[in-house]
Order: C-alpha cells, then sequence, then structure tokens
C-alpha cells in the first residue's frame, strides 16, 4: 500500500502541468486575444530558405507559404532548383496534399509537418489560460488538435510557442528577427524526434 | 453581326500569333539539328550567369534566385545560387556534393533518380546534346528571335512531374538561352542564362563543394 501511494504521488509529480513545474503563476483576466500575424497578410508571399537536420542528416529547400483566404493557406516545399517535394492546403479543419513526391511520401513525414504547419499558420488560438513568469513573457495555453500549446508573448508579440506534454516541452517553434509582423527567422525543434527545421526569410 | 465581327478579330489574333511562332519544315529541323550539334561538339567549357524564376500560380510574384553556372567536358556541372542566399550543388562523375551556405552534405531531398534525370536533360540542354535522347517527343518551333524546342517526356512517371521541357536556343551562337520545366499544375521553373562565356579555361578545382 505504501509503495503504492509512492507510486501515485510518484506518476503524479510526473504528471504535473507544465506551468506548474515551471512555477507560471496564473493570471485571471478578460478573455485574451493572442494573434500569430507571421502569415496573416493576404497580399504577402512568404518565401523561406530551410535547412533541414533529420537523424544526422541536413538538406536543404525553399518554403513558401500563403495565405488565400480566411483559414486558408498553403504550403509548398521546393528544392533550391525549384523542384517540388510536396504542396499542401490548409482550409479550415481539412488538410489536403495536393503534391508530394513518391520517395518522400511517408505517412509519418506527412503527419509532422502537418502539425507543424497546422501550428505556425494558425492565427487566433482559442485561449484557455494565462500564467506569466518573473520575466517578461505571458503565457497563454490553447489546445489544438488534442496537444497544449503555450504561446509566449512579450509586449503583447508573440515569439514563440511551445508544445508540452504534461509537465514536459515537446517542441517548440521560435519566431525572431521580427519586423512588421513578419518573422525574419523561425526555428522548429523537435525534443522527441531528431528533427529540426530552420527557416531564414529570403 | 458583332458575332462575325468577333470571329474576324479572333481569326486575325491567332494568325498574327502563329507569325510570331511557326513549327519548322523537316529541312528546316534538319538544319537546325546540325548547327546545334556542330556548337556541343566545339564546347568543352561553359561559363554563364542565370536568373531562376519559379512560378506558383498561387503566388503574387514568382521566386527569382540568381547564380552562376559552369560546365565542363564531359560531365561536370556546378549550380552556384548566389543570391538571395549562398548555395551550390555540383553533379560530378554521377555523384552530387552540395554545399549550403556552408552545410556540406551529399544527400539532398532531390538526389532521387527522377532529379538525377532532370539534371542531365539540363546539363544536355546546356550543351545543346538533346536530341538522341529517345525517352523524349520533340517538337520544334521558330520565331524571329529564337528556335524553341518543347519536350514531352515518354516515361509516365517523369510524366507525372515534368509535363514539357521547353528549351529555347539563340538564333545566331543557336546556344541555350532559357529553360523551362512546366509542371502538370502549369507551375514551373524558368532559367535564364546571361553573360555565357564559351570555352574559356576552367580549372577542375572549380567542381569541388
Amino acid at each position: 500500500m505504501k509503495y503504492l501511494l509512492i507510486s501515485l504521488s510518484l506518476l503524479l509529480f510526473a504528471c504535473a502541468s507544465f506551468p506548474k513545474k515551471n512555477n507560471l503563476e496564473r493570471i485571471n483576466s478578460d478573455t485574451p486575444a493572442v494573434i500569430n500575424p507571421y502569415f496573416s497578410d493576404l497580399s504577402m508571399d512568404y518565401i523561406y530558405k530551410a535547412k533541414i537536420n533529420f537523424a544526422e542528416k541536413s538538406f536543404g529547400g525553399i518554403f513558401v507559404i500563403k495565405k488565400l483566404g480566411p483559414e486558408n493557406h498553403r504550403v509548398v516545399f521546393t528544392t533550391e532548383m525549384g523542384n517540388k517535394l510536396f504542396d499542401f492546403s490548409f482550409i479550415k479543419d481539412e488538410f489536403r496534399i495536393n503534391f508530394i513526391l513518391s520517395e518522400i511520401d511517408k505517412k509519418i513525414l506527412i503527419n509532422l509537418l502537418r502539425r507543424d504547419f497546422t501550428v505556425l499558420t494558425n492565427e487566433n488560438p482559442n485561449i484557455l489560460q494565462q500564467f506569466r513568469t518573473l520575466g517578461d513573457s505571458i503565457f497563454f495555453e490553447t489546445r489544438i488538435k488534442n496537444n497544449t500549446y503555450f504561446y509566449l508573448t512579450v509586449d503583447e508579440r508573440l515569439h514563440k510557442i511551445l508544445e508540452t506534454k504534461g509537465s514536459k516541452e515537446k517542441s517548440d517553434y521560435i519566431f525572431t528577427e521580427i519586423e512588421n509582423d513578419h518573422a525574419g527567422e523561425i526555428k522548429i525543434r523537435h525534443k522527441n524526434i531528431k528533427l529540426t527545421i530552420d527557416l531564414k526569410a529570403i | 453581326m458583332r458575332n462575325l465581327l468577333f470571329l474576324v478579330v479572333l481569326i486575325a489574333h491567332t494568325s498574327l500569333l502563329l507569325a510570331q511562332e511557326s513549327k519548322m519544315n523537316n529541312t528546316e529541323i534538319a538544319e537546325f539539328k546540325a548547327k546545334i550539334n556542330e556548337t556541343s561538339k566545339a564546347t568543352t567549357t561553359i561559363q554563364s550567369n542565370f536568373t531562376q524564376y519559379k512560378h506558383l500560380d498561387f503566388l503574387s510574384n514568382d521566386i527569382t534566385t540568381q547564380g552562376k553556372m559552369a560546365f565542363k567536358v564531359p560531365n561536370m556541372v556546378k549550380w552556384e545560387y548566389t543570391e538571395p542566399f549562398k548555395y551550390s550543388i555540383i553533379f560530378k562523375e554521377d555523384k552530387l556534393t552540395i554545399n549550403d551556405s556552408g552545410t556540406k552534405s551529399n544527400m539532398d531531398l532531390g538526389n532521387s533518380a527522377l532529379f538525377k534525370k532532370l539534371n542531365q536533360l539540363i546539363v544536355n540542354s546546356v550543351k545543346g546534346n538533346l536530341f538522341q535522347d529517345s525517352d523524349f517527343t520533340m517538337s520544334y518551333f521558330k520565331s524571329s528571335k529564337y528556335y524553341k524546342v518543347i519536350f514531352i517526356p515518354k516515361d509516365e512517371k517523369i510524366k507525372s512531374y515534368i509535363a514539357s521541357f521547353i528549351l529555347f536556343f539563340d538564333k545566331e551562337q543557336a546556344d541555350v538561352m532559357e529553360v523551362k520545366m512546366v509542371e502538370p499544375t502549369n507551375d514551373y521553373t524558368r532559367i535564364v542564362f546571361s553573360d555565357r562565356l564559351i570555352n574559356k579555361p576552367l580549372d577542375n578545382e572549380v567542381f569541388t563543394n
């Protein structure tokens, strides 16, 4: 019984929420609006040079993201020489593969990319709670497709999205070199998979 | 009456277009091929600047990149992008090496049989040595400024990726001015060459990444 209690409390500790583990203080205020503006301009072509590291291998390419309407984004990846590797549409909750090169047509990769770009292009997350730390960041908690995310803002500007599981960080999406709602650099890091994506606006 | 007028205007326009670009006849095709072969045989090195336009229908503007291309017989090719990022890819003895702003690798998502074929095509087209390729159906056109050859792949796998290759040749020198790869969706990649240097000595060192 004693062991059971210890195990249970250990389990509870292990399952502690991310805010609790990181000593985040909950704030009660009106429903806040957090906006991810980085792919929100219909008139912009968002073009990024990408460096991808996956399991000790590295390769590059060009990411193209275009907003075509409300909750409607097109995401295309080509090689530097212009050969199309994949072409996805994100329309509301629908995900459509317009094209994928047969060599990379792998479910695990597609699901990963789908998740990353759903997060990156989601403009108005539905905020459940908000927290703050001793620093300047405000953490806004939301859920996207059964995963918990924290949107970190400083001076009302989004600079990081954290995906968490229990108390642990799973992935992060970092926006830097920000100017007029345009992120000059975006880094995507996955903790449990050896995949990093570095995007640099061109 | 209005319909008739419309028809007349339409026919006038169509014949204007035809006047700008017309199909070559068999004699012209033979002459053109001979000219290209002559140029190709005399070529040992090529150095050229290029501008690449990636056209995706849903974008407001084409993605424009620039760089330098170097070729040396028999089959060394370097594509060096300089703007807006530094990236070079070398094809040498059927091997591919990449230098992506300092990150070196010999692995590329595009390192598939399909892309090797595509590169081989571009190289052959730069050399002007494509007409022996039985993998394509070719059709020949001419205008006052250029010769144009459209290559349609016979292989279904390539065809599902690239619907056609279009090469534009300079009328005077008979060398390639432009390569256009059209995808089945009508998105395309266009590479336009400029400031070409032919047979200027080129060290093998150039082809190392």
